[in-house]
């Protein structure tokens, strides 16, 4: 036989990353697109464009972002063919049908907890006949996997959908152990280009735009900086500073998920609740943001204080647990899990 | 690899391969197993509570009741357990075996206080969204309908709140109004009705319909006595509820506007569905980064077109439900 690669795929809402056996690491944005006509394909060259391409040719394509809201939208066989494409093209980064047999694959696809909760079956329909054995996950889960912190451990993982929490008890995560806000990076972005249009009234701003702006300069609390971003007023680009509409916008999201974390530490059996309210992982891309584990530790204080630790490589992070989780499950569990 | 890697590593093996098998997701099988464990003991419990009732009778010196016929059984409109039953999976018993009938509404105008929600020139989500409860409220109470809102005015009420008060209220069905933005897609205008569910494979049981066709409970009431097989219920309810509004918005909205897409029912975990304990919906009745249906929201006619269509959806499956149930 020939030799078996195993394979940590993050499906995320806004971006998806492989982790592989290999060595071979990459992240793509989840976005797919399809020339909208014939000139629109004549003038791409392609069937399809995935990732940063696709956001980039948006005018001239169907773009779908199969993940929006955290789930696989039932009923939208666009976005299933979005979710296809995206694990072919994240598997041929990894040499999969190009050197790798995909009979020899074995993956792990990690993806939001809501999705996991609610599309389970719709999931395993749409990832059919890619890969021959196939593991679907949390994200929370995958990402404690990773880091060996199955114990007396809170996951925050906020993505650009939803926000997951998931205290982990030892055990595989119940629905008593998890909780899911929509309150995330998308929600942000929308607070952001709100904020922004109101201030600069002239300014030509899209949602793409202050989603970069957002990737790069996040922050709650305090900056000394001055946040000056480029947008075109009129046509002509201009200095805009946002210092103050980034701040509002990220901290947006705090009472909620201040609120959540709180509330999901409060129903760890007491004897626990110390030990998991020092443990507290913050992932996802939202873990970027300057200054959120200082302020969740902040509001630890009211219930004894706690320790905020942020993964400084969320990229492929939730990929990398859904590799290790890969690599230790039995060749035996793997011919029973064929998709 | 420890202990506890191995162990919730064939956790999340055995709950793929569950959703392989087409099982039920984890979240409703402790109920099930703790059904299936209880029903397995149950002829033992029987057989014990028998012996021991009969010896204190024979000690009494009085005889045994004779066994209840089991047509009376069935004129009492009480389930009957058969200790056979006992080996076999529990059925799902669909929410339309029983009478029920809506009474109670929570109308939930999304967003609110500093959550705009979706935003336009002018115009914001939750502006929207409260004038249009408002308006719904008015003609479903003009109905005999009582009306619970999960919000009085332009406040900011945390989800888990309004989930709260809805369940609090013991109300029947929950209604949330939201209005769609595609960023992305500014040209697509379109109407989508959201419920909660997992894959569903809904199985009427006749038999149960026909034990309780006289209980007279609304579906709150019934609510405390279905429990395990509630969830199943409540998403059929749902999903019951989410085409009959649906159905409603996109035939009604369409007559103003032809070029609106019908985006039809959908599952979605939003967190009120997800809270509630009644059958919810969460209604998308517009789209507000289309420039022509942002215009049209922003007229008091648009508005009150919308409000009638939700509520015509709403009374459609109350009616139906009541016609269903005799």
């Amino acid at each position: 036989m020939d030799e078996v690669l195993h394979v940590g795929i993050d499906l995320g809402t806004s971006r998806s990353a492989i982790s592989a056996s290999n060595g071979e690491r990459f992240v793509v944005d989840s976005f797919v697109g399809w020339p909208l006509d014939m000139v629109a394909r004549k003038v791409l060259k392609r069937d399809v464009l995935i990732g940063h391409e696709a956001v980039a040719n948006r005018t001239m394509l169907d773009l779908h972002r199969p993940l929006e809201r955290g789930l696989l939208k039932e009923g939208s066989d666009k976005d299933v063919q979005a979710v296809r494409e995206l694990l072919l093209h994240l598997l041929r980064l990894v040499g999969v049908n190009g050197t790798i047999d995909a009979s020899n694959v074995r993956a792990v696809v990690v993806v939001p907890a809501a999705a996991l909760r609610t599309n389970k079956q719709y999931l395993r329909n749409a990832m059919k006949g890619i890969v021959d054995s196939l593991l679907i996950v949390s994200e929370p889960f995958a990402v404690a996997y990773g880091l060996d912190a199955l114990l007396h451990t809170m996951i925050v993982d906020i993505g650009a959908g939803t926000t997951d929490f998931c205290v982990m008890k030892g055990r595989y995560p119940t629905e008593e152990d998890q909780r899911t806000l929509t309150v995330a990076g998308d929600s942000i972005d929308t607070q952001l280009l709100k904020l922004v249009q109101e201030r600069y009234q002239q300014a030509n701003v899209t949602v793409y735009m202050v989603r970069e702006w957002k990737e790069k300069h996040s922050y709650v609390g305090h900056t000394r900086d001055r946040i000056v971003v480029k947008a075109p007023v009129r046509g002509v680009p201009t200095d805009l500073d946002i210092t103050a509409e980034l701040k509002t916008a990220c901290e947006s999201i705090l009472p909620p998920v201040i609120e959540t974390m709180l509330d999901l530490l409060s129903r760890v059996e007491p004897e626990f609740q110390e030990r998991v309210r020092n443990n507290i992982i913050l992932s996802g891309g939202g873990g970027l943001i300057r200054g959120l584990p200082e302020a969740l530790e902040t509001a630890l204080r009211s219930v004894g204080g706690g320790k905020v630790r942020f993964m400084k490589d969320p990229v492929f992070i939730g990929s990398d647990g859904g590799l290790a989780l890969a690599a230790d499950a039995p060749e035996g569990d793997w011919e029973k899990l064929t998709a | 690899m420890n202990r506890v890697k191995r162990r919730v590593l064939q956790e999340a093996v055995t709950e793929n391969l569950d959703t392989i098998r087409g099982l039920p997701p984890r979240a409703v099988r402790p109920v099930r197993r703790a059904f299936r464990i209880w029903m397995a003991r149950a002829p033992l419990i029987v057989l014990a509570l028998t012996m021991g009732g009969s010896a204190y009778m024979l000690a009494r010196g009085e005889q045994p009741l004779p066994p209840v016929p089991m047509k009376i059984l069935r004129q009492a409109g009480l389930p009957i357990f058969r200790a056979a039953d006992a080996r076999q999976e529990t059925e799902r018993v669909a929410a339309t075996a029983f009478p029920l009938a809506v009474r109670r509404v929570v109308l939930d105008a999304g967003h609110g206080g500093s959550d705009p929600g979706a935003t336009a020139p002018q115009l914001l989500e939750k502006e929207i969204t409260f004038d249009i409860g408002q308006r719904l409220r008015a003609r479903l109470e003009r109905d005999g309908f009582e009306v619970v809102a999960t919000r009085d005015g332009d406040r900011t009420i945390a989800l888990k709140e309004r989930a709260r008060l809805a369940n609090e209220s013991r109300s029947d069905i929950f209604v949330s109004i939201h209005v769609n933005a595609l960023l992305a897609h500014t040209n697509a205008r379109g109407i989508e009705t959201y419920y909660l569910g997992a894959t569903s494979d809904p199985k009427l049981t006749q038999l149960a319909a026909a034990e309780n066709r006289v209980s007279g409970y609304s579906m709150a009431d019934m609510r405390a006595l279905l429990d395990g097989v509630y969830a199943d219920a409540r998403r059929d309810e749902s999903h019951q509820l989410a085409q009959a509004v649906q159905e409603k918005l996109y035939t009604s909205l369409r007559k103003a506007d032809p070029g609106l897409e019908n985006w039809g029912v959908k599952r979605a975990p939003f967190v009120v569905l997800v809270a509630t304990d009644m059958p919810a919906v969460l209604a998308e009745v517009g789209c507000i980064s289309n420039e022509r249906e942002a215009a049209m929201l922003r007229t008091p006619e648009y508005r009150q077109k919308i409000a009638d269509a939700l509520y015509e959806g709403i009374r459609g499956y109350a009616k139906k439900g009541s016609e269903n149930h005799g």
